[in-house]
Order: C-alpha cells, then structure tokens, then sequence
C-alpha cells in the first residue's frame, strides 16, 4: 500500500479525485471527508496495493501530479509496532531507544550495556516486595581517583513511562559519544554516574500488564485486601506529614512507616553508604515539565537554595535551546503541591548538596501515556 | 473577600491542544464562594478568526455525522501514546466534554487533567444531532488519583454541548454523583477551537 500527496490545481481535478476516492473506494487521509477536497490544498490519500497501477495510471491521464509520501505501509507499521519480548535481538546496537520496553527487556538490555562497554558495571541494589531483582548501573572511567558521585533514578512511579525511556536514552548517550565528546570524557574523569533504570520494577511491570495508569509499587496492605504504597512519599523525610494519606486506596498512600517499602530501602541503604561522595541526586519523573528543588514537606527554603536554583535554572535554559520546550524551575512546595517522605527532600535532607526532582514532558495534552515520537525529543533536550 | 469566599484574577495564553500553537489569550475572574459551584467570567481573544474556526467545527462534525456505522474504540490514546488517525476527531470530542466534567469537578485545591479515554461509543441518530458515550479517565492532582466518569453527550451544530456525567474513583469511592453541563452558562465557555 502506498499514500500519495496531491495538490489537485484546479476544481475538475478535484471532482476527478472525489470521483476515483468513492469508485474505488480508497481510504483519505487529509482530508477527512471527500467534500473538504479543496484545489490548492494538500490530500493524502491511501492506495491498496493493488489498486496503485490504475490509480497513478488515472493521475497521468488526466495531468494530476502526485508524489509518495509512503512507499510501503506495512514497511512503516511493523517498524513503529512495539516488539514482541520473544522475538527481541540480542545485540545492543539494534535496541530501540525510541520505543518504550518492557522490564524484560531492560534487563537484557543492562546485562548487555554491562557486557559490551568497559565504563559500565552493573550492581545489585535490592529486592523489590516481589522478589524482583533490582540492579544499577554504574558508569566508571577506571583510575586511582577516588571519584564524586551523580545518582539518578528512573521510573520510582510505574506510570511514568518516559522516565525510564530516559535513563535508558541517558546511558546510550553518554557511552555512544564518550569516544568523540571531550566533554563527557572530562566530565568522567572526575565523576562517576549511578543510574537506576527502573526503581519500581514490579509497578512497572504491572502498567505494562494490567493497569497502565497504575503509580505506586505492589506491596499488599490491609489484610491482604489492598495494594501499594507510593514510594516517593515513603522516604523517611518528614514522613506522613504532608500531602500523603495514610488509606492504602489511596495513590498517595505514604506506607505503615517510612521505609516500609523494601524499594525504599534498597536505595535509602546504598545511598547512605556513599553519601559523603554523592554530590547530586536526579530522579525522574512525569509530566509537567518541571525542574523542582527541595522541599516538598516545607516552603522553608534549603540552605544552599540560591545555588540550587542557579544550577536547575541554567538546566531550565538549555533544555528549552534544544526544542523550545519550557520547564519552570522552583520548590516543590512552591510551584507544585506539599508532600512529605519524597526521595528528593530525604536525599538533600541526608547531606547531598544538589538534590532535583525532573517532570518530563507533557503539560497534560497526552500526560502519561506520550507517545513514543516524543521519547526522542523528549530525551534529547533534557540530555 | 471576607465572608464571601476567594477571588482570583487571571490573565492566560492558549494554545492549541495538540500543536501547542498559540491560541490566543484571555482573563477570567474566579470567584470561589463558600458554599456553591464558583462564578466564573471569562472574555477570550482568539487569534484564528471565527470564521476559519467554524470551518472547521463544521468539517470535525460533519466527520462525525458522515459514519454510517458507529465508531465504536478502547483506549485512546494507546499505552504507547498513539492514536488512529480516523480517532482524532473522537479524542477531539471526548477533550471538550471532559473539559465541561473538569470544571465542574474541579475546586480551588483539586485539578483535573483527561488521563485516557478507556472507551468511547458513538449512537448513530436520525437527527441532525451526533451523539457518543465515553469513559474516561481523569487524572487528579495533587491527589494524583484516577477518576473513572461516564459521559455521555450530545452535539448539535452552533449549540454547546450538552454533557451528562457520573464518577467514580479507580478505587470505586462514588463521588460526587452527577452532573449536567448544558445551555447559557456554557456558552461564554465553550471552546470552539479546531486544530486538535
């Protein structure tokens, strides 16, 4: 099947093209309807295979030009159909960083990152409340140096698709310019990245399976009748005081204590061991567009917030040189709602200087479920 | 406003929803009283002007109207964010009938955003009329709950919609009961944009 693109230039050609639309029945794209073809303007229309001949046979005949905006549309069909997990290559090169992947294939796709580049090892970090292996990869240039640390976490609500599509597109950036880009190597050199593709695996996995717009992880409350916590009210800063309910059937639901959650736990464990190296903490999110500094829990400013503030909005500025996309930058108590128990508040709250929560695109057109055209983007001018 | 209740001022830009195209702008005043829906007045200047924007109207209903079987569709957009091209007026529609379902949901401290369109059915009338039922999922902030509404509406072409709803949370609290959005009152709101 092929769509063409006409620009039918006078009124007969726009009754011979009506006429070959309902004769043969041919399926329009632009315009929607038949009567709406108008002489200067643009039609798109589907032709079945095996119609194509006859049709631009007829354009010929009667001088209308066309051209082929779509060769093959099954050609087009299959590459934009997201892949079946039995059927998915082994080789990294060939993963698809512009489609969203299951959980399956993150694991795959970690074990191979880790096989294939000498900056990349992955660790254990935890277990989820489902028995789910959850790993981070640490991104290392190897030398003596006793190097500073930059966390990032991905994927904490399971909804939020495009946070783990970005820590993924995030890890392939940084190992597939590292040859060529002198900054990122310089950047290595005295840094090292943790990156956590995926900190809620078994909510993930349950949006992927169940319920897309499912948020919190999977722990069962309430005698057995109720599930999961949100694990970004569930840190142990100014736990269960603000924003949060203490209902299981909530979405907002903080947990029976702080750290509740061995998710919570897995991360709270590594970070204190490392906590006098890790110079910032980034964990990522949707949607809003939004780069929020502490705190959640209260509008008191944090002690470096100028700072804090400096840094998210010169991130804020070349976000938007990429794409014109805009992100407004403050507190999150501030320009977004009180919470308590965030992993953002706790984090700068332990000790760690720069502490930013990113919500990823939309403003809510698509919201959580944004199509996988915008991970590129998307992912691009917040690198 | 001591004893009355709060009001805001505002003054806002628009864009188109699917673009992100400038709009136009407006300002409206919110009043929130103590015990009542709050009054609004709002007075927009569209930067497309009327008459392309009733082109449109009519191309989007005529669409609609032109199905000689009902358009019967889960799920839009998709998990992955995609939406059939032959949907997009469908989306379209469920965004304005939810935007009635929004304002009347929302308050001073609770916001709404159009989550997914579980299902959408269209009735095929013998007016002029196009008629369609909806679920739709609504996502709330900052509770950051997912409301299920059912909603079912009417358009006639140069009238505002007429839009009947009932929600319920995604954990099956009943909420608020129902509602009816129709006439007058909606007039000064409803939007008349295309280019979804």
């Amino acid at each position: 099947d092929q769509v063409l693109h006409i620009v039918p230039e006078t009124l007969q050609q726009v009754h011979h093209l009506q006429h070959l639309c309902s004769t043969l029945l041919l399926d329009l794209w632009k315009p929607l309807l038949p009567e709406d073809m108008k002489a200067g303007e643009d039609l798109h229309i589907r032709v079945p295979a095996p119609l194509v001949q006859e049709v631009k046979a007829s354009l010929d005949q009667h001088m209308i030009s066309y051209k082929i905006l779509i060769h093959d549309v099954q050609e087009l069909v299959d590459q934009s159909t997201p892949r079946e997990t039995s059927s998915y290559r082994q080789i990294p090169e060939d993963y698809n960083y512009t489609q969203y992947h299951t959980m399956e294939e993150i694991y795959t796709w970690m074990a191979h990152i880790q096989n294939n580049s000498e900056l990349v090892t992955q660790h254990y970090l935890g277990k989820t409340i489902e028995n789910r292996t959850m790993y981070y990869l640490q991104i290392s240039q190897p030398s003596d140096k006793n190097k500073k640390i930059i966390w990032m976490d991905c994927g904490i609500h399971a909804r939020e698709w495009i946070s783990p599509a970005f820590c993924q597109w995030f890890v392939k950036e940084i190992l597939q310019n590292y040859e060529s880009d002198p900054k990122i190597r310089k950047f290595l050199q005295n840094l090292d990245l943790y990156i956590l593709p995926v900190l809620n695996i078994d909510g993930y996995i349950y949006s992927w399976d169940t319920a897309r717009l499912w948020r919190k992880n999977r722990s069962l409350h309430m005698n057995g009748t109720c599930y999961g916590t949100d694990l970004n009210r569930n840190f142990n800063s100014s736990w269960g005081t603000v924003g949060v309910s203490y209902n299981c059937s909530s979405e907002i639901f903080c947990g029976s204590g702080p750290e509740s959650e061995p998710e919570t736990r897995a991360v709270v464990q590594l970070i204190e061991s490392k906590k006098s190296d890790i110079l910032c903490y980034l964990t990522i999110h949707s949607y809003g567009q939004y780069i929020l500094t502490p705190y959640g829990s209260t509008t008191k400013p944090p002690s470096n917030n100028e700072e804090l503030m400096h840094v998210a909005q010169t991130a804020a500025a070349a976000l938007m040189e990429k794409y014109g996309t805009s992100y407004e930058v403050g507190s999150t108590s501030l320009i977004l709602y009180s919470n308590s128990g965030s992993s953002q508040d706790w984090a700068h709250m332990i000790g760690i200087p720069f502490s930013y929560t990113f919500e990823l695109r939309d403003k809510g057109t698509y919201g959580f479920v944004l199509p996988a055209d915008q991970i590129q983007p998307t992912c691009e001018e917040t690198m | 406003i001591p004893e009355v209740g709060v009001k805001y001022y505002l003054r806002f830009a628009t864009t188109y929803y699917r673009s992100g195209q400038e709009a136009g702008s407006c300002f409206a005043t919110v009043l929130y009283l103590k015990k009542s829906l709050p009054e609004v007045f709002i007075k927009c200047a569209h930067s497309q002007d009327q008459k392309q924007i009733q082109e449109e109207d009519s191309r989007f209903y005529r669409y609609l109207r032109h199905q000689t079987k009902p358009i019967i569709a889960n799920d839009i957009p998709d998990s992955h964010g995609n939406i059939e091209h032959g949907l997009l007026p469908v989306w379209a529609l469920a965004i304005v009938g939810s935007s009635y379902v929004m304002l009347e949901k929302s308050t001073e401290n609770t916001g709404y955003f159009l989550a997914q369109i579980r299902a959408a059915k269209q009735w095929i009338r013998k007016d002029s009329a196009v008629e369609f039922e909806f679920i739709i999922l609504l996502h709330e902030t900052p509770t950051q709950e997912i409301d299920l509404c059912h909603m079912h509406l009417i358009w006639i072409f140069g009238h505002p919609l007429t839009v009947k709803y009932i929600c319920t949370s995604e954990n099956h609290r009943l909420d608020d009961g129902s509602g009816q959005e129709s006439g007058s009152a909606a007039g000064t709101l409803h939007e008349k944009g295309g280019n979804f």
